[in-house]
């Protein structure tokens, strides 16, 4: 034993916000990153506070949507907890909740957005329906065309360059050990737990610990394997652009329903746009995707975002681009998130699947209360073992 | 200042350079035209303090001003790339319209 008590894999936003909170109850950590803290999505997205259900869970059919609203209870928690952050963690993370609105700019997306909030409502969550001109009300410069939108006052956006370093130092502060350019090449179960085999800058090393938290975000399907799981995974890499600095222009975060669009101005003045516009991954030497190197940027996405951006929000085309970037991140097969223990593998849990900015410090705290066996029931509806026939060949050899 | 040896220039235009009428000839970038004029500061940094050009070869930002010409939205462009124009309306003053 290295008198260690749970053994993190990626110190992404999840990871590093996991390990505070285990170490917060008393449990001795450790964080093993295979690059450097924040290197994936937990750095690459775009910072958006979105509480109202997600575009994504809307375009897919009345059946996704209904079991997405179940997703609303987190929200709820998440709301919370990203108001006692700033408390917590300090300014630095720079959260900024002062609204959110999903624009329509048709009668058919204004259709989808009343069923949107209806749905909203009656999951406890406070947006409304609002005209166009209350819209513009709220975000001054927002175009004619947009005829109605969904407000909910929780929404803004923080810092993710901020967030998981300051979960990292929080960490830190409470005895949690982080490991930098350590990658977890092997995964053995024992008696006492597991036995990882990491290859450090010193060479292969091996840890035990009764149990795994795989926090690796589009790499989590890859260190499942170690452990002889399937997790249902699927990398999509994304596109994300700044513009230059410029004076206050644009309050609340701005989406869209009907079109792919996240749009928000940082505290440090910058224009943020973004909203699911696809990259392309690249393959490694084995034709497999190629987690490691950013994906390529698509000329029609960026393209699409920006104009879909001008056409919302006509000012922001007054402005200079000064980034673009890729950044990559993993789906489930039902779009919902994967949170919790894994049944076929004891003592093994994951913590991936898309939405953990805006719900990864909530996947944290529950999922600390879960590792260290209290009752938590919150996380249900996450749970990995919706996919348990997945893993009914699979899971655990001998220990 | 200019050089005054043998050499030809454009035609003779005039910019407003934060509400000051800066003379300049066809062919020179703003920032020739500001610095003909002892105008050295481009832009506040975020404490409000001048930036002067730099690289002037388009690299470093540092000479990023507001031009407004014509009907076209003000932009943010580099100084030291742009061609002066006659009637350019240059501000290095954070835009306070925004």
């Amino acid at each position: 034993m290295d008198g260690v008590d749970v053994l993190v894999i990626g110190a992404g936003l999840v990871g590093c916000a996991a390990a505070c909170r285990l170490a917060q109850a008393g449990a001795r950590v450790e964080i093993l990153e295979a690059a450097r803290p924040n290197a994936g999505a937990s750095g690459a997205n775009a910072g958006s506070l979105h509480f109202q259900l997600e575009r994504r869970f809307l375009e897919n059919g009345e059946a996704l949507a209904d079991q997405a609203a179940s997703i609303l209870g987190l929200n709820l928690l998440a709301i919370e907890e990203w108001r006692g952050l700033a408390d917590e963690l300090g300014p630095d993370i720079r959260v900024h909740m002062r609204g959110g609105l999903m624009v329509a700019e048709t009668a058919d997306e204004v259709a989808i957005l009343e069923r949107k909030v209806a749905r909203e409502v009656q999951g406890g969550l406070a947006s409304r329906m609002i005209d166009g001109d209350a819209a513009r009300a709220l975000a001054p410069g927002l175009s004619e065309t947009v005829v109605a939108a969904s407000h909910l006052e929780a929404e803004g956006h923080a810092d993710p360059k901020a967030l998981t370093l300051a979960f990292a130092a929080a960490a830190a502060a409470r005895g949690v050990r982080l490991r930098q350019r350590c990658r977890v090449v092997a995964a053995r179960p024992v008696r006492s737990g597991y036995r990882l085999t990491v290859e450090t800058p010193d060479g292969p090393e091996d840890l035990t610990a009764p149990k795994i938290l795989i926090a690796a975000g589009a790499w989590s399907a890859r260190i499942g394997e170690l452990f002889n799981l399937h997790l249902p995974l699927y990398p999509v890499a994304l596109l994300m652009s700044a513009t230059e600095r410029t004076a206050p222009l644009l309050d609340p975060l701005i989406q869209h329903v009907g079109q792919r669009l996240s749009m928000k101005q940082a505290q440090a003045g910058n224009v943020l746009i973004g909203g699911g516009w696809p990259s392309r991954m690249r393959l490694d030497a084995a034709g497999r995707f190629d987690l490691d190197r950013p994906a390529e940027m698509l000329a029609s996405s960026l393209r699409g975002n920006l104009a879909v951006a001008a056409r919302v929000f006509p000012r922001v085309a007054e402005l200079n681009l000064i980034r673009s970037w890729t950044g990559i991140t993993a789906i489930t097969a039902d779009q919902l998130p994967l949170v919790g223990a894994i049944p076929q593998a004891p003592g093994v849990y994951v913590a991936a699947g898309g939405s953990a900015f805006t719900l990864g410090p909530t996947f944290a705290r529950l999922l600390a209360r879960r590792i260290l066996d209290e009752p938590e029931e919150r996380l249900e509806i996450f749970s990995p073992a919706r996919f348990g026939h997945l893993n009914s060949f699979m899971g655990a050899a001998d220990a | 200042m200019r050089s005054d040896g043998d050499v030809r220039r454009g035609a003779p235009l005039t910019l407003l350079v934060d509400g000051q009428a800066v003379a300049a000839f066809e062919g020179e970038t703003i920032a020739t035209a500001m610095l003909a004029r002892d105008l050295l500061a481009f832009r506040l940094d975020r404490g409000g303090r001048p930036r002067g050009l730099f690289c002037n070869m388009g690299v470093c930002g540092e000479c990023l001003v507001t031009v407004a010409h014509g009907s076209a939205s003000p932009r943010r462009l580099r100084a030291c790339l742009t061609p002066a124009a006659d009637g350019m309306i240059v501000t290095t003053r954070p835009d306070e319209r925004r």
